[in-house]
C-alpha cells in the first residue's frame, strides 16, 4: 500500500510542485492550504487510512506552520508523524523555532525535486 | 522714546516676516493636498496590479505543471513500451537493440528537463510573495496617507476606517523570499537540526 503524505501550503503552485515531485514516487498526496484545513483533513481519516509524513509551509492564513506542528505534536495519536517545513525564511531563527516547535527537517525554498524526495525516503522508507 | 520705538519696528517686522512666513508654509500645505489625494487613490490601483500579476502568473504556472504531469506520465509510458518493443526483438538484434537504448535515453532526458522546468517554476510562488510584501508596503503607505489627509481636514476617521478594512486580509507572504541570494545554504540547515537530534 502506498504511503500518504500531507502537503500544506497556501500556494497551489508549490503543492502542485510538490505534488508532481512525491506523486511520480508512487506515494499518494492529500493537500492542504494552511495549518486548519491540515488538521481537519488528518482528523476527518479513517482508522485505516492515516497520514505517514506532513511537509509544510510557515507563513500561511488561519492557522500558521509553528502552530499545526505543535498542535500535531501535542496529539497522542499524531505526534511522531515525521513532519518537513518548508519555508523561504532562511533565518536562524525561524530554523530553531521549528526545530523548538518539533519539525524533522527544514527545507529552504526554492528547492531542487531531488533533494526534496531525498529528505522524504529518510523517513518513508 | 527713540529706544521704544526702534525695539516697536523691529517687533512689528518680526510679527510681518512671521505672517509671511506661515501663510507660505499655509499656501505650501495647500499645495500638497491634491499630490497627496491623487498618491492616495493611486495605491489602491498599484495593489490590484500586484494581485492582478501574481493571479496570472500563478495560473500560467500552474498550467505548465499540469502539461509537464502530462508530459512525464506519457514519457514514462513511451518507455515502458519501447522496453516491451525490445523484448521482441532476439538478444542477437544489437543494432535493433542498441537502437531502442539511445531512444530510451533520450526520452529519458527530456523526462529529467522536464523536472529541471518543474524546479524553475518556483520562482513563481517566490515573485508572489515579493509582490505581496510590495502590495503590503503599498497599503501601509496608504494609510498613513490617509493619516496625513486627516490633519488637513481632507479626510475623516471613516475614510481611515474604509482604507484599513479594504487592506487584503489575510495577505500572508515570506517576506525574505527570494530566488537567488540565499544566506543560509541547505547543508547549514541539516547540520542545524542534526546537531540538535544528537544533542538531544
Amino acid at each position: 500500500m502506498s504511503q500518504t503524505i500531507l502537503v500544506v501550503d497556501d500556494s497551489p503552485t508549490v503543492v502542485k510542485f510538490v505534488s508532481l515531485s512525491l506523486k511520480n514516487q508512487g506515494f499518494k498526496i492529500l493537500t492542504a492550504s494552511d495549518g486548519m484545513e491540515a488538521i481537519e483533513k488528518i482528523s476527518n481519516l479513517s482508522e485505516a487510512d492515516k497520514v505517514d509524513l506532513v511537509i509544510t509551509d510557515l507563513n500561511m492564513p488561519n492557522l500558521d506552520g509553528y502552530s499545526l506542528i505543535e498542535i500535531l505534536r501535542q496529539n497522542i495519536k499524531h505526534k511522531d508523524i515525521p513532519i518537513i517545513i518548508l519555508s523561504s525564511e532562511d533565518g536562524d531563527d525561524d530554523q530553531e523555532r521549528g526545530l523548538q516547535v518539533g519539525a524533522n527537517s527544514y527545507l529552504v525554498k526554492p528547492f531542487k525535486s531531488s533533494l526534496l524526495l531525498q529528505e522524504v525516503t529518510k523517513y518513508l522508507e | 522714546m527713540s529706544n521704544t520705538n526702534t525695539l516697536q519696528n523691529k517687533i512689528q517686522k518680526e510679527i510681518t516676516e512671521l505672517t509671511r512666513s506661515i501663510n507660505t508654509i499655509i499656501d505650501n500645505f495647500k499645495q500638497l493636498k491634491n499630490p497627496l489625494q491623487e498618491s492616495k487613490e493611486k495605491v489602491p490601483v498599484a495593489t490590484n496590479q500586484l494581485d492582478k500579476i501574481s493571479e496570472q502568473t500563478e495560473a500560467a504556472t500552474n498550467h505548465m505543471l499540469d502539461l509537464i504531469e502530462k508530459m512525464s506520465i506519457r514519457e514514462d509510458e513511451v518507455i515502458s513500451g519501447l522496453r516491451e518493443l525490445r523484448k521482441l526483438f532476439p538478444e542477437n538484434n544489437e543494432k535493433m537493440t542498441r537502437l531502442l537504448d539511445i531512444i530510451i535515453d533520450k526520452v529519458n532526458l527530456n523526462a529529467n528537463d522536464a523536472f529541471t522546468l518543474m524546479n524553475a517554476l518556483q520562482f513563481q510562488d517566490i515573485t508572489s510573495q515579493q509582490m505581496n510584501h510590495a502590495a503590503a508596503l503599498l497599503e501601509e503607505i496608504e494609510v498613513k496617507l490617509i493619516k496625513i489627509q486627516e490633519v488637513f481636514g481632507t479626510a475623516t476617521e471613516s475614510d481611515l476606517a474604509g482604507a484599513v478594512s479594504h487592506q487584503k486580509k489575510g495577505r500572508v507572504y515570506d517576506p525574505h523570499a527570494d530566488l537567488y541570494e540565499k544566506k543560509t545554504e541547505q547543508k547549514d540547515v541539516d547540520s542545524l537540526f542534526n546537531k540538535v537530534k544528537t544533542d538531544s
